[in-house]
């Protein structure tokens, strides 16, 4: 066991995102048809602590840990509002900790954006009819996103869901070949408008190797939730790839060299999003 | 699009039909160049708000260099960058930040503005913008790559953002002066040897420097935030009351006080005289009061000009004395027609007067030489013995040297001394003895080996000196009062001037009781030995700088 991590009572555990391995796989309905969810197997570490506020900056970000996914394909307008109520509850709960990572290399508010950018999202989707496909319903989150995210953060997120769903276009239930152009997409439009490429210790750093991963487990004949999984893993790699990286974009930019060590706080966040877009909470 | 295209193009096809088709592909175009354009004006803003950010983040010059020249580089699709920024009451830019690739070496320095124009004047792998011309000046340098050209759009960005980057950079500037300032200052106050004390318009102390701690006994720390009064205890050292603050003076009347004395508690709890300059920080609108106090402590000041004006008054009354005498007896001779024996008589009282005279101003003359700052010793190996063999030498003359007696221990070493002075000590010790016990009382000079140290010492059966008068009389002018009653004379500088020369040695004098508890008087002294207990005496004299000299000791 690593020293370094804080152990979590059962309370919190239970809110986390990221089970300890070996929890129970279960799983969860919020449509009356039957669901199964996928166990990542967790070979290394045993037992993973999630992200929480109180984890010490230099923690490992979870790896690993065993994810049971809610990524049941077709994804359809009410799966996807779940996955986006999943999402403002993730980020709340990580907001803490992703706001102490952003007063390391930024100016500390990386958490509270996003949490308050999500929130707006969440009375967002109350406000939009039912019958919004799932493409306009991503561009709409997009685009409030922008609107309520501050920092450099709400204008990359933003853009990473209107291509989405610009992709999306007016189709009612995405397939697994659809969503992984999806997230493709939203990696572009997220490099060029942040000017960024892979290893520039950014969100596309946890973004860009989630959607090839998705992608190419896709092309190999993967179920949606076998993709979801492979893109999870990738994400987490592609976060912890961030530590050693001198950033190439935005604040910390000021640091120069003194921004290696430290995980990119965009990075961290992308894969909260991803995990509570994937997953269950 | 006309009809005519549509119906040579595609015959037999309903027309209408084919105009919509083409109408549908125009708006498809249209909202496509439309699309695009919003994006690039959405990737502009983003872009401007990156750098707004970078540039209102602030940090040094060079920091604040090294973020932009990286974002610059990536919006314009450069190779490379550089920032050249100038300084304020110095010519010519400095190379504050690079990044990428360059074909060739980048200059360090830059003259000026025109220099940087030059630079880039026939260069087509450099692309050369200038931010600032005024001081500051900033000046840009953006490697253009062989493969591709610039973005067009980035660079647009960059050009828009040009004067909000060159204040950036000047504030920069402007922010390391004052940082540098702040801390040359500082450096000041905190080396002071004064205190310094800053205190807020409620007279709290918000900044104590570290003579302040070290002679008001307080840490800084625990000093700010308290009244002035608290940590300066100027009412209980008897400096001033609460309503004579000179602190509260200036933040009242906005003026300075140049000088003023009073005192405040030192870190023993004792007071001490201080004198101090007063001022009030120049108040700007909505700016903090704050007064500051400079305190030197005169206490040492203040003894020193006691004793001169005591000296002074001291020296011209014994002066004077024996002037008027000298006078009056030459008068009476003048006016009276007085007989030959009488007249002797009276010349005889002149003699003894000014022989008097004579060796008070041998004395104050000694005196000035012991505060000569430093003190010159001519030491050199010589043996006690030898000294006193000496003195009684010069007895023989007024066969006093028949009351000396001399009891030395065995085989004493040598001792490091200005023979002269040390000559002089004894001379007056003895002399001493001699003139304040009566004949034909015994004065028995005596000597041992305490360690590195020879201690003298010389015993009498006189009045001896009282026990409260004993450090007093090692003081300038200082008689013992039952010295005083038996009217012998002496001018009160002997025994200070033996002190002071037996401390210049690193020796110490003291005045006690006779150790076998009979009535008179044991003065003891230390002398150093030479360092090497080497018994060969002789040797050069060596020139040393005494080990205590200086102001006379308040």
């Amino acid at each position: 066991m690593d020293a370094r991590w804080i152990r979590l009572g059962a309370d919190s555990a239970a809110h986390s995102p990221l089970p300890a391995a070996g929890s129970a796989v279960y799983t969860r309905s919020i449509e009356t048809r039957p669901r199964f969810a996928v166990s990542v197997p967790s070979p290394s570490r045993a037992t993973e602590r999630p992200l929480n506020a109180e984890a010490p900056l230099n923690a490992e970000v979870p790896l690993n840990a065993e994810v049971p996914l809610d990524a049941e394909v077709p994804l359809d307008a009410p799966r996807l509002r779940a996955g986006l109520v999943r999402v403002r509850r993730a980020v709340d709960r990580h907001a803490a900790y992703l706001t102490r990572l952003d007063a390391v290399l930024g100016d500390g508010d990386h958490g509270d954006n996003l949490s308050t950018g999500f929130r707006a999202v969440e009375e967002l989707l109350a406000e939009l009819p039912d019958d919004t496909p799932p493409g306009e319903l991503l561009r709409a989150v997009g685009h409030r996103l922008v609107a309520t995210v501050g920092g450099a953060s709400g204008p990359l997120y933003g853009t990473a869901f209107i291509e989405a769903g610009f992709r999306a276009g007016e189709t009612a239930e995405l397939g697994p070949e659809l969503i992984g152009e999806m997230l493709m997409a939203a990696a572009e439009g997220l490099a060029r408008r942040g000017r960024c490429t892979l290893g520039d210790k950014t969100i596309l750093d946890t973004l860009r190797p989630a959607a090839e991963a998705y992608r190419d487990a896709v092309a190999g004949g993967g179920s949606g939730s076998t993709a979801a999984a492979a893109a999870i893993a990738a994400a987490r790699a592609g976060v912890r790839a961030t530590r050693p990286l001198v950033a190439k974009r935005g604040l910390a930019l000021r640091l120069g060299e003194r921004s290696a060590g430290h995980l990119d706080p965009g990075a961290v966040s992308c894969l909260v999003i991803l995990v509570a877009l994937a997953g269950d909470d | 699009m006309t009809e005519g295209d549509g119906e040579s193009d595609r015959p037999g096809v309903d027309p209408e039909l084919d105009q919509l088709r083409t109408r549908l592909a125009a708006l498809e175009r249209e909202y496509r160049s439309a699309f695009d354009q919003a994006q690039r004006e959405a990737d502009a803003l983003f872009a401007q708000y990156q750098l707004s950010q970078l540039v209102a983040s602030g940090g040094s010059p060079a920091e604040l260099g090294r973020a932009v020249i990286v974002e610059l580089v990536r919006l314009a699709g450069a190779d490379g960058g550089a920032i050249w920024l100038g300084e304020t009451g110095r010519p010519g830019l400095g190379l504050i930040a690079r990044t990428g690739e360059f074909a060739d070496q980048l200059p360090a320095d830059l003259a000026d503005v025109a220099a940087a124009r030059e630079l880039a004047a026939d260069r087509q792998d450099l692309r050369l913008a200038v931010l600032g011309e005024d001081v500051p000046a900033s000046v840009v340098a953006l490697a253009v790559p062989t493969d591709r050209p610039l973005d067009d759009d980035g660079l647009r960005v960059a050009q828009l953002a040009r004067h909000e980057l060159a204040s950036a950079f000047g504030g920069a500037r402007l922010r390391e002066a004052l940082e540098r300032e702040r801390h040359e200052l500082g450096e000041v106050v905190d080396g002071a040897t004064d205190v310094i004390v800053q205190v807020d318009e409620a007279r709290r102390v918000v900044r104590l420097n570290p003579a302040g701690e070290r002679i008001l006994g307080i840490e800084a720390a625990a000093a700010i935030g308290r009244s002035c009064g608290d940590v300066l205890g100027c009412a209980v050292a008897g400096g001033h009351g609460e309503d004579h603050c000179p602190l509260a003076e200036v933040i009242a009347s906005g003026g300075a006080i140049g000088y003023r004395e009073t005192a405040v508690r030192g870190a023993q709890g004792t007071p001490i005289r201080i004198a101090g300059g007063y001022s009030r920080a120049p108040s700007h609108p909505g700016g903090q009061i704050r007064a500051t106090a400079i305190l030197r402590d005169i206490s040492a000041v203040r003894a020193l000009e006691q004793l001169r004006e005591g000296f002074v008054a001291t020296v011209s009354h014994e002066l004077r004395t024996p002037l008027a005498l000298v006078r009056g007896y030459a008068e009476t001779i003048l006016h009276f027609e007085l007989p030959a024996e009488e007249q002797r008589e009276y010349v005889e009282r002149i003699h003894g007067v000014t022989s008097r005279l004579g060796s008070l101003v041998d004395q104050i003359l000694d005196i000035t030489h012991l505060d000569a700052d430093p003190l010159i010793l001519e030491r050199a190996p010589v043996a006690f013995a030898a000294l006193v063999a000496r003195l009684r030498g010069d007895l023989e003359i007024s066969g006093d040297d028949a009351r000396l007696i001399v009891d030395l221990a065995p085989d004493l070493p040598p001792i490091d001394v200005d023979i002269v002075r040390i000559g002089r000590v004894l001379e007056n010790l003895v002399g001493n003895a001699l003139k304040y016990a009566p004949a034909p009382t015994p004065i028995v000079v005596g000597a041992s080996v305490d360690g590195d140290w020879l201690l003298a010492t010389i015993d009498d059966e006189g009045v001896g000196v009282p026990e409260a008068e004993r450090s007093l009389v090692l003081e300038p002018f200082h008689r013992a009062w039952n010295v005083r009653e038996s009217r012998i004379p002496g001018t009160g500088l002997g025994l200070y001037i033996c002190r002071r020369l037996v401390e210049a040695h690193s020796g110490r004098l003291s005045i006690g009781d006779r150790p076998d508890g009979r009535p008179g008087t044991r003065v003891s002294f230390s002398l150093p030995l030479v360092a090497d207990r080497r018994r060969a005496i002789g040797g050069r004299p060596r020139r040393t700088q005494a080990a205590s000299h200086g102001a006379v000791r308040g």
